[in-house]
């Protein structure tokens, strides 16, 4: 268990004035078996009233918009988080969970990934159950994959990021992700935070007799009490922090702050 | 007989459509083309007491498929009592998980549905395909209907037909029902959609506003309308005819220019009704199509009174082997595709184009249907004063209000092109007006 206070800041500065905007922010932790969330606080600028709700999977979102001329967007979200209360979070009815058995989007395994999987499929063990199978498959890609900023982008399928051997959190997640389902494992993808200064991370909740786990690939372990989670989705598509249209704003530079540590006791 | 003298106006009512901008737009080869829906006069006649079976069968499907749609976006019963296979559901690009947990306005997915049937020559009905997007095509019957009275009131005088030119009345009781308060508004791409000339006819006909997305605004999670001053009025109801991808640039493609910011949102919050409502092409796709009779057992306890065309699918083993077996006789569809593309018959195909498509069926058996080809009855055209026999559909549609209706007309479209079974407007058919009789 730890006590964590988190920071979470995005900066979007235009080269020409803004007159118009709509955004929706998906950057909003809670509560859960895993973590307790308190104390958050949202800072937005040019501030402006916003409104709750949620998307398709459940994640908590606010979205709104504003007519005042600026240069420059940003929020910022801090608060406590309380984590490693439990390793899993028991699954939702099956109505919810058969979204994540199947392919999509950048998760979609191609004819690369179909047959690194028939590869290394001897490797899962029938007689072990899927958390055992997940954690073999995770080791299996550690080892097979290398972390390498800047050589894939969002959009990066899975297929594309396994071609290439290299790339960041969100690719181990969408390959992972895509073996988990060649093995019929029901997988998804999670957005959060991670200790230390940075960006967001990415990692996988894969479902075990009715219970989410998360395993984070990038870093080959269990999801441990330095993990704080913000969303899920079936890939990094679903789970966009924020989204937004302009009017005006010419060229735009982003830059984002994130920032987890432990709280003094 | 004295509607024959209808038919001698064909080329006055032709022009008369033409003025009013009855037109299809298409774009081909990234090139807009406005071309003119040909209209023929012999109308389709269908009796009394067949319309009446059609209507007791549109019905029931109409009310499944809403069903259907409540069921896939909350509890899934249906997938999980083995009735519908998940592949169906997940692996359909008409599945949208922006619509999960979403309840529409009096749980009505589609509004309007159009139901495409055709008669085959052993007199039995058969569905081809339920449309429950955005349908288009119940004006031009209605406009020709007024032209076609307008210029030959003879023949009028002692038949004894429905008059289609309800269908205004009709919409705007099922874009009431739903109406959460506030103005009803039809919202179109714009000028350059193929289906402008019904937009434009519908709102005037309704008493609608026809409005584009930038005179739409979300403010404080309700929708308004801007008007010409600039004031904001309240809209309760949306009767768009804006693809769901294009609807939302915040909630769906963010390259949308046509669409409002947020209106799914809103919707979401039950302050606006949108017909139809986002999510509906995990009902009407053809691999889903499959599955419909079925789930009017399911959901209704009843047999189904309509037919589908017999279909198989590639993805049962048992269907597989069935459709290899009489390759030739079957007419094969890719479920991804709408609007006659994407459909091929078997017995056209070259050795070499057999081979390979089987090769594709075989990787992708999840993408393709299959159906026995219907040889559905013919309907005479006039062709240089010539009848000819051509082969024609009926799309129906299908309102759902505070109860179904079901329009007594439809869209009769036939193919000018004599060997071909396909009737969609985007290949260059035709249509002809739908009589039923009331007597």
């Amino acid at each position: 268990m730890k006590n964590l206070f988190f920071d979470y800041y995005m900066q979007i500065d235009y080269s020409i004035v803004v007159s118009k905007c709509n955004y929706t922010i998906k950057c909003i932790p809670e509560s859960n078996e895993r973590q307790t969330i308190d104390s958050l606080q949202m800072e937005l600028f040019p501030e402006t009233k916003y409104s709750y709700g949620r998307d398709g999977l459940g994640n908590r979102q606010i979205y709104g918009s504003n007519d005042l001329d600026h240069t420059t967007f940003h929020y910022h979200i801090t608060g406590h988080a309380i984590t490693g209360l439990h390793v899993f979070e028991e699954a939702e009815d099956d109505s919810k969970t058969m979204i994540f058995r199947h392919p999509h989007g950048l998760n979609t395994p191609g004819e690369k990934i179909k047959a690194y999987f028939h590869l290394i499929r001897q490797e899962i063990r029938p007689e072990e159950d899927a958390y055992m199978n997940s954690l073999i498959l995770m080791n299996r890609l550690f080892c097979d994959f290398s972390y390498k900023q800047f050589v894939t982008n969002t959009e990066t399928s899975a297929e594309e990021a396994f071609a290439l051997g290299k790339g960041v959190c969100q690719d181990y997640a969408h390959i992972f992700i895509s073996l988990l389902h060649l093995a019929g494992i029901p997988a998804r993808y999670v957005v959060g935070l991670i200790m230390g200064e940075g960006a967001s991370h990415a990692w996988v909740e894969i479902l075990h007799n009715g219970y989410w786990y998360g395993l984070d690939p990038t870093n080959n372990v269990p999801v441990t009490s330095d993990h704080i989670k913000i969303g899920v989705g079936r890939d990094a598509k679903d789970c966009m922090i924020n989204r937004g249209i302009m009017h005006g704003g010419g060229l735009h530079t982003q830059k984002i702050v994130v920032n987890v540590k432990e709280m003094e006791q | 007989m004295k509607h024959l003298e209808l038919l001698e106006h064909t080329d006055t009512i032709n022009e008369l459509l033409a003025r009013y901008g009855v037109k299809f737009g298409i774009y081909k080869n990234n090139v807009f083309k406005e071309q003119l829906f040909p209209f023929d006069a012999i109308p389709r006649i269908i009796e009394k007491e067949e319309f009446a079976y059609l209507e007791k069968g549109l019905k029931q499907r109409v009310v499944a498929l809403n069903l259907f749609l409540k069921d896939i976006y909350s509890k899934k019963q249906i997938v999980k009592d083995g009735v519908v296979p998940e592949d169906f559901i997940f692996a359909s690009s008409g599945y949208m998980v922006e619509c999960e947990g979403v309840t529409p306005v009096k749980d009505v997915y589609s509004h309007i549905s159009g139901i495409d049937l055709v008669k085959g020559k052993n007199d039995v009905w058969y569905i081809l395909e339920d449309n429950l997007r955005v349908p288009s095509g119940a004006s031009y019957p209605m406009i020709a209907r007024g032209l076609c009275r307008r210029s030959s009131p003879d023949t009028f005088e002692d038949l004894k037909i429905e008059d289609n030119r309800n269908y205004a009345d009709l919409l705007r009781r099922t874009m009431d029902h739903v109406n959460v308060g506030g103005h009803t508004v039809i919202l179109t791409p714009g000028r350059y959609n193929a289906a402008y000339f019904e937009h434009s006819y519908l709102a005037e006909q309704t008493g609608a506003h026809l409005v584009n997305g930038s005179e739409l605004v979300v403010k404080d999670d309700k929708l308004y309308f801007i008007t010409a001053d600039g004031k904001y009025e309240r809209v309760g109801a949306v009767y768009r005819r804006i693809s769901d991808e294009y609807l939302d640039p915040m909630n769906f493609n963010p390259e949308s220019l046509i669409g409002i910011p947020h209106i799914y949102d809103v919707f979401k919050k039950g302050n606006v009704a949108l017909l139809n409502a986002p999510g509906n092409g995990v009902a009407d796709d053809k691999g889903i199509y499959y599955f419909v009779p079925k789930m009017i057992r399911y959901y209704l306890g009843e047999e189904p009174i309509l037919n589908n065309a017999p279909t198989y699918l590639p993805f049962y083993e048992e269907d597989m082997t069935y459709v290899l077996e009489h390759f030739d006789d079957l007419v094969l569809k890719d479920v991804a595709e709408a609007g006659g593309y994407g459909v091929v018959f078997g017995n056209t195909m070259t050795k070499k184009q057999k081979e390979d498509f089987i090769a594709l069926l075989k990787s992708e058996p999840r993408r393709f249907i299959a159906q026995e080809v219907i040889d559905f009855q013919d309907i005479d055209i006039l062709e240089g004063g010539e009848r000819i026999p051509r082969k024609a559909d009926l799309r129906a549609f299908v309102l759902m209000a505070d109860e179904p209706l079901v329009w007594k007309s439809g869209l009769t479209r036939f193919s000018r092109n004599p060997d071909s079974f396909i009737v969609n407007s985007s290949q260059g058919g035709g249509f002809k007006d739908t009589w039923v009789l009331s007597h």
